[in-house]
């Protein structure tokens, strides 16, 4: 039997389970942001449409309308609300952890977020 | 039964009778519109060890007349309009197409006189993989979505994360 056969066999199998079972790697992608609506303010919400190199973030009145085609997981807009807001709004952005973005229409890779934290 | 919903009755019937023919064995032709090269990266290792397409019943394929499914990146530059309509219709039906990638989605590059600046403006889109670049996973999970093997996970998540403690609410939701 050859060789590298059995070399196989002892370090055993390194191909993924991943549709079946999940995948440990998954966990160090980059992912898209997920957002905090009471930590988000309309300027802040300004700043981030304004860094965002990839047009993904604009904003509608009281509602950041972000889409997630668009996003290229770059970490921008977490880093302008850490640096913006020196308070409250540090906090605003996280990373939503979410790598199955996969849609079969358009319309639903556009989120509203609303922005709350003008409000109190 | 009114004629639109025997239609669509029977085009969902349709629709799943493809669905269990490609989730069997699936030939993908990739098509690069002017990307660069990086969703091309991704999409190679999925041929790796690590994750062994084949193993799926996915195969690449270098002939148009050959594939079932497209993967188109890249942000759709004019210049290739011709070739990428010609590689469309190449392709036997029932066919899919999935545009990979941010750029491809409509995210980097705004529609100018040298790109149209996402593939559904040129192509009939049926599945959109978002990424920039989609990791390998992600486009594992995009093909699943596109055969009707896994389901998609985009309309449940709104991408609004759990409020920290707050003082003031008390971290009242």
């Amino acid at each position: 039997m050859p060789l590298w056969f059995l070399r196989g066999l002892s370090r055993g199998v390194v191909t993924t389970r991943y549709p079946a079972r999940p995948d440990a790697s998954a966990a160090t992608l980059p992912t898209p942001p997920a957002f905090r609506p009471r930590l988000l303010t309309r300027q802040v919400a300004d700043r981030l449409v304004a860094v965002c190199p990839s047009n993904a973030l604009s904003r509608q009145d009281d509602v950041l309308v972000f889409d997630i085609g668009a996003c290229t997981c770059c970490g921008r807009c977490a880093q302008t609300a850490a640096e913006a807001a020196a308070g409250p709004a540090s906090g605003a952005i996280t990373s939503s952890g979410q790598f199955e973005l996969a849609a079969t229409s358009r319309e639903t890779l556009l989120k509203q977020i609303p922005i709350l934290g003008d409000a109190r | 039964m009114n004629p639109g919903t025997r239609e669509a009755a029977a085009a969902s019937r349709l629709k799943d009778t493809i669905a269990a023919q490609f989730g069997r064995s699936l030939h993908i032709r990739t098509l690069d519109t002017g990307s660069c090269a990086v969703c091309e990266q991704e999409i190679r290792l999925l041929t790796a060890p690590h994750y062994d397409l084949n193993r799926l019943g996915f195969f690449f394929t270098p002939a148009p007349r050959h594939a079932d499914l497209l993967l188109v990146t890249g942000p759709m530059v004019r210049a290739f309009d011709a070739a990428a309509c010609k590689t469309y219709e190449a392709m036997p039906g029932p066919k899919i197409v999935v545009a990979t990638g941010a750029c491809a989605l409509g995210g980097v590059y705004r529609k100018d006189p040298f790109v149209h600046g996402e593939v559904a403006e040129v192509l009939p889109v049926d599945v959109w993989i978002p990424g920039c670049p989609p990791s390998p996973l992600a486009l594992l999970h995009g093909l699943g979505v596109a055969v009707g093997r896994l389901a998609e996970k985009t309309p449940g998540l709104t991408f609004v994360a759990k409020e920290a403690a707050d003082p003031e609410t008390g971290g009242e939701p």
